[in-house]
Formats: C-alpha cells, sequence, structure tokens
C-alpha cells in the first residue's frame, strides 16, 4: 500500500513522454516487442483507466511504476486521447488458420464481442482486443484466468476462468467478427 | 444437495444455529478463482445481448459538471453540492471529531473529507488498494476492510495527513479473497458486534454455503465469527432499526434472467431468525424459482424479502432516519441509495429510494430523483451510499461524479461552496 505523497514531478512535454512509451509500444502505438502490448486503437477510457490504476498502485506492474507514478490527471488524459487516435495494425506474429477458426468458435461461444465490441475492437473500459499482441493477450488471458486483475471490473474472469489452456490459446488467434455476451455480474 | 435440503430445514427449525456456528477457521478454505457451476444462460434472458457495465470515471469530475441542478425532492426538501473532487465515492462513515472517511471500488482509495468552517477539505487517505469499499469507525479506530485485507487505523482523525502503519487484522477475519461480489460493507451492530458480508462469488451457482453468500458478524478483533444470514446473493449495505434493533440489509438480484427481475430485495433478520437462509441460489425475489439452478421446492422455507426494491437497480446503501431535521413522517423510515441498472435495456433506479416500515414489510416510494432521463434513457449520476450528518441532514454520495450532495429541509443553511 501507499500513502498518498505530495511529490511533484518535473512535468515532461507530451511529445517526449510518447515517445519514451513508443520505446516499448512502439512508436505508432504498435508493439514489437514480445508481451508489450499495442497501446494503438485502444478506447480512451480503457487507456485512462488502466494508466491511472497503475499510477495508484492498484494494478501493480513494476517496470511501469517508474514511468507512470508521477503522471497527473491531465497527463492520463492527452496519452490516452493520443493513443485513441493511432491506428490499431496486427503484429506479425505467425498464425495458424485451424486456430483462428477454432479461436473464432470459442469467442463466438463465450461471447466476446458482447463488451469488446463483435469487432473485438473495445469500448469504455473494455480493451480492444483485435490486433493486440497475441503473446501478450495469452498471457494476460492466463493471468485473468488465473487471479483477476485488481482494478478491473468482475466481468472477464468468469467466463475466462472455465477455458482450458490450450483453446484459450487459439481464441486469442481469432481476427474475424462475432457476437454475443458474456457471463457476468 | 439432500444434506444441504436437511441443513437448511434445520436452521429454520431451530432458527439459532448461527449462533451456535462460532468456529471461523472451522469452516473450508474457498476454493481459488471462480465456481466452475455459473450455469447463467444470456442468451435465453430475451435480453439486449450487448448489455455491459457502465464505466466509472477514475478522475475528477468538475464541479461545474455535477448534476446538482437535476436533482428532484420532495417538497420542501434542497440538495446542495457537499464536497467533490473524490472520484469513486461510495461508502461514507463519520469520525467522532466529523470526519467523513469515504470508501471506493476499483479506484483502491480511501479519502478523508474534513468540514472546517463550512468548507471542505479533501484528502487520500490510501491508494492502491484492492476495492476498499468497507469502511467502519468505532473508538477513534478507522477499519478498512478492502477484499484482501482489513487494516484498523487507531486515533486516524488525530494523524490523516500520515496515517502510519495500521493493526493488521487480515488472518483474524480469514476472509476469502475472491474478488467477484467480495468487496465489503461492514457496521458495527448495537451488539458491539462487527457485520461483514461474503457475496456469492458468480452471478448465480452454487455456492459453497460455508464461505459465501452471507451476512456474518465477529468481535472487533476478528474472533468469535457467526453466520447471521445466509443464501445471500450481494448485499453491500445494511442498518438496524432503531426501535426494534434489527438488522435490514439491501441484496442485488442476479442478472440475465430479464429485463424486469428478478427484482432487488430488501430484507429483515427478524429476532431469533438469526443464520436464516434467504435463498440464493434457488429462489429469489417473492417465490421466483432461478430458471438455470434447479430444485425441488426452491422457495420452500426461504425467508421472503421485505420489500422488492425494483429490476437490476442496484440497491447499495441503506440507513433509518432518526434526524430532527426531516418532518416526522420520515422518523425511523429507511433511505436506500440505488446506484442504477446496467443489466436491462431501460434503465432503471440513479435515485435514492425511501422504504417506509410497517412491521417487517416495507412499501417503496421516490425520495431523490432527476438522474435518469428515461425518455433518453440516460444517467446523469449513480447514488451508492446515504449517511445521516449531525445536523439531520441526509449526505449521499454520487460513484460517477465522484461528489456527495447534502440534502436538507426547511430553513436552507450556507452552501459550502
Amino acid at each position: 500500500m501507499f500513502y498518498a505523497g505530495s511529490a511533484v514531478a518535473q512535468p515532461m512535454p507530451l511529445a517526449e513522454r510518447i515517445t519514451l512509451c513508443g520505446t516499448c509500444h512502439g512508436e505508432d502505438g504498435n508493439s514489437r516487442m514480445q508481451n508489450i502490448p499495442s497501446l494503438a486503437g485502444q478506447p480512451e477510457f480503457y487507456v485512462l483507466n488502466q494508466l491511472f490504476l497503475m499510477r495508484e498502485g492498484v494494478r501493480r506492474i513494476e517496470v511501469m511504476t517508474a514511468f507512470v507514478k508521477d503522471l497527473k490527471d491531465d497527463e492520463l488524459d492527452a496519452l490516452s486521447k493520443h493513443y485513441a487516435k493511432l491506428a490499431a495494425k496486427p503484429s506479425d506474429e505467425p498464425t495458424d488458420p485451424a486456430l483462428v477458426q477454432r479461436g473464432t468458435e470459442l469467442a463466438n461461444a463465450r461471447r466476446c464481442g458482447s463488451c469488446h465490441l463483435p469487432s473485438l475492437a473495445g469500448q469504455d473500459q473494455m480493451p480492444r482486443v483485435a490486433k493486440q499482441r497475441i503473446d501478450y493477450l495469452i498471457v494476460t488471458m492466463k493471468s485473468y484466468r488465473d487471479s483477476p486483475r485488481p482494478g478491473a471490473d468482475t466481468a472477464p474472469p468468469s467466463p475466462a476462468s472455465r477455458i482450458p489452456t490450450s483453446p484459450r490459446s487459439r481464441i486469442m488467434r481469432r481476427r474475424g467478427s462475432g457476437a454475443g455476451l458474456p457471463v457476468f455480474c | 444437495m439432500t444434506s444441504i435440503l436437511s441443513y437448511r430445514r434445520s436452521i429454520l427449525l431451530a432458527g439459532v444455529l448461527g449462533l451456535l456456528m462460532t468456529a471461523g477457521p472451522a469452516v473450508a478454505q474457498a476454493p481459488p478463482g471462480f465456481s466452475p457451476l455459473d450455469k447463467t444462460k444470456p442468451a435465453e434472458s430475451k435480453q439486449d445481448t450487448n448489455l455491459k457495465p457502465h464505466p466509472t470515471p477514475p478522475t475528477v469530475t468538475a464541479l461545474d459538471k455535477l448534476p446538482v441542478d437535476k436533482l428532484k425532492l420532495p417538497n420542501g426538501f434542497k440538495a446542495e453540492v457537499w464536497s467533490h473532487g473524490h472520484p469513486g465515492a461510495r461508502t461514507m462513515v463519520r469520525g467522532d471529531k466529523g470526519t467523513i472517511f469515504m470508501g471506493t471500488r476499483l479506484i483502491g482509495r480511501v479519502y478523508a473529507i474534513t468540514d472546517k468552517d463550512g468548507k471542505r477539505e479533501v484528502k487520500t487517505l490510501l491508494t492502491g488498494l484492492t476495492q476498499p469499499n468497507g469502511l467502519e469507525f468505532k473508538d477513534g479506530a478507522l477499519y478498512v476492510f478492502a477484499i484482501n485485507k482489513v487494516f484498523r487505523y487507531d486515533n486516524i482523525e488525530d494523524k490523516l495527513d500520515n496515517p502510519g502503519d495500521p493493526v493488521e487484522l487480515t488472518e483474524k477475519f480469514n476472509l476469502p479473497d475472491t474478488v467477484h461480489h467480495n468487496w465489503k460493507y461492514v457496521a458495527f451492530g448495537p451488539d458491539g458486534k462487527l457485520y461483514v458480508q461474503v457475496g456469492a462469488n458468480c452471478n448465480i451457482c452454487e455456492v459453497n454455503p460455508g464461505i459465501h453468500a452471507q451476512i456474518r458478524r465477529y468481535n472487533a478483533d476478528g474472533t468469535g465469527m457467526e453466520i447471521v444470514a445466509r443464501g445471500v446473493r450481494n448485499t453491500v449495505g445494511f442498518d438496524w432499526h432503531p426501535v426494534t434493533k434489527e438488522l435490514w440489509f439491501t441484496d442485488n438480484g442476479r442478472d440475465w434472467a430479464g429485463n424486469d427481475g428478478p427484482q432487488d430485495e430488501l430484507n429483515r433478520i427478524a429476532k431469533g431468525q438469526e443464520g436464516a437462509f434467504y435463498g440464493f441460489p434457488y429462489c429469489h425475489a417473492n417465490n421466483v424459482p432461478d430458471p438455470d439452478v434447479k430444485k425441488p421446492n426452491p422457495c420452500q422455507g426461504v425467508v421472503l424479502p421485505a420489500a422488492l426494491t425494483g429490476p437490476h437497480a442496484g440497491g447499495l446503501g441503506i440507513k433509518f432516519y432518526t434526524g430532527n431535521m426531516f418532518p416526522k413522517t420520515y422518523q425511523n423510515q429507511a433511505f436506500i441509495a440505488r446506484r442504477g441498472s446496467w443489466n436491462r435495456e431501460k434503465k432503471f433506479g440513479y435515485d435514492v429510494a425511501l422504504a417506509r416500515i410497517t412491521g417487517g414489510t416495507a412499501k417503496i416510494e421516490p425520495f431523490l430523483t432527476g438522474l435518469l432521463d428515461e425518455g433518453k434513457n440516460e444517467f446523469y449520476g449513480r447514488p451508492t451510499y446515504v449517511l445521516q450528518a449531525p445536523d439531520g441532514a441526509l449526505l449521499v454520495s454520487d460513484e460517477q461524479n465522484g461528489a456527495i450532495y447534502r440534502i436538507s429541509y426547511g430553513a436552507p443553511r450556507t452552501a459550502g461552496r
């Protein structure tokens, strides 16, 4: 736990901040690094919310702490608007058409599109999963299954928790569209 | 199943089993994660398949954006902004020296709001907790219940700028750390016991009745656990009737079983009925059998609600009014904050209702409205908890806008804005 501090950091100009973020998350917001998420095309509210939760120590990602701990609310706002405007591009990770097919079926059955939208572009507090890095999605889904992320609403873990590991890896390879709704609350 | 049935019957016959069950660690450990038995069938709910929970802003809503002008009240009442700039506003407890402590959910903060010469100052007291919704204040100490942690901060009002290290009571209370419906509501009862709920760890499923879907009570140090209500899906608000001293609690109904229900509930634990069963997951509202988790005679032996509080309404905080400011007809009646629906095509709730109590039943009527535009199907705020101020005014927290509204009656006092 952290107590609310009064540390005042030197504000970094937004452009400089974005360059810094881009060293891992990609200059254009599309990550080319293993297990590092793409931020391009993420819903504005989603980015704001996650940066906020990381800054406050609710969602703890050690490597991110130094970068987010001094961000002011208006900087969170500016970064969120920036990444929401960028175009999401698929990563160059290899995909297996059979797995893509199986993932499409699973995503339809699990009704992922209900919150993440049929296009899986995400909305509000729900992240874009379309065109996200596959390795990052696998890691994220596994951690959701094994222990729900603090700061997230209770929505996604319930359906994810019942997906065994191997088909779950497949679900992430999906790039198509789906519809339906999940199980939560 | 047979054992659960006969178990249940024995509770109802004896009526006091909860009192006899004093074992804390004797109950089985909570299984990790979520129930594999969640049987929700949303496709059969015939509801819009794109319903989803509404996002809660984590950052400050500017004073001029607060929807205070939209608030509607009965004649003679007025609403004003009491404090703002504390995103995620939910539970409120008052310290002996007048500090309002405020709990939140997703953003993980606890605030301390002080009132000096009609001006409010908001301090972020704690951050980084996992849904610290459960707060209580007693003998100078602030009790903080997050999902996975229990802390006590002694003499907290003397050290709001640096609360220091708390006394940790997590192991003593031995609460499950599952997330689903497990953000806490806690309060000391007239018996001096600390009442704590543990919600169902699913939307609808068979829960482990030894752990989930309960209201418990403990000694203040976390010893002497007893179960005072079972089969309670998700209560995050309760209070004691000022005269009968009986516990009344709100309870949120299940989702994905239709737009119109099963309705949320207002329940009462009648004297001598501690440990009784309130129906989850088999029976909801007034005798509504669950469409997914079925068993014969699902509502037999179930304590039915004192009142239904609306479909997907999200009834959270409840307080009996005992102040001198409001008209006498409000005395000993209960205010209920309804956060508003998400799992309903036509939005419902987003208000503070009044439960007019007659014996063991209640009639629900509107009190604070105006935050829901039914024509546009849009909402402007989400009342979550209520608190009676020493002068008899009612404080209402708005989670969506990070504000507290003060509801007063009669001669208006100078607003502190």
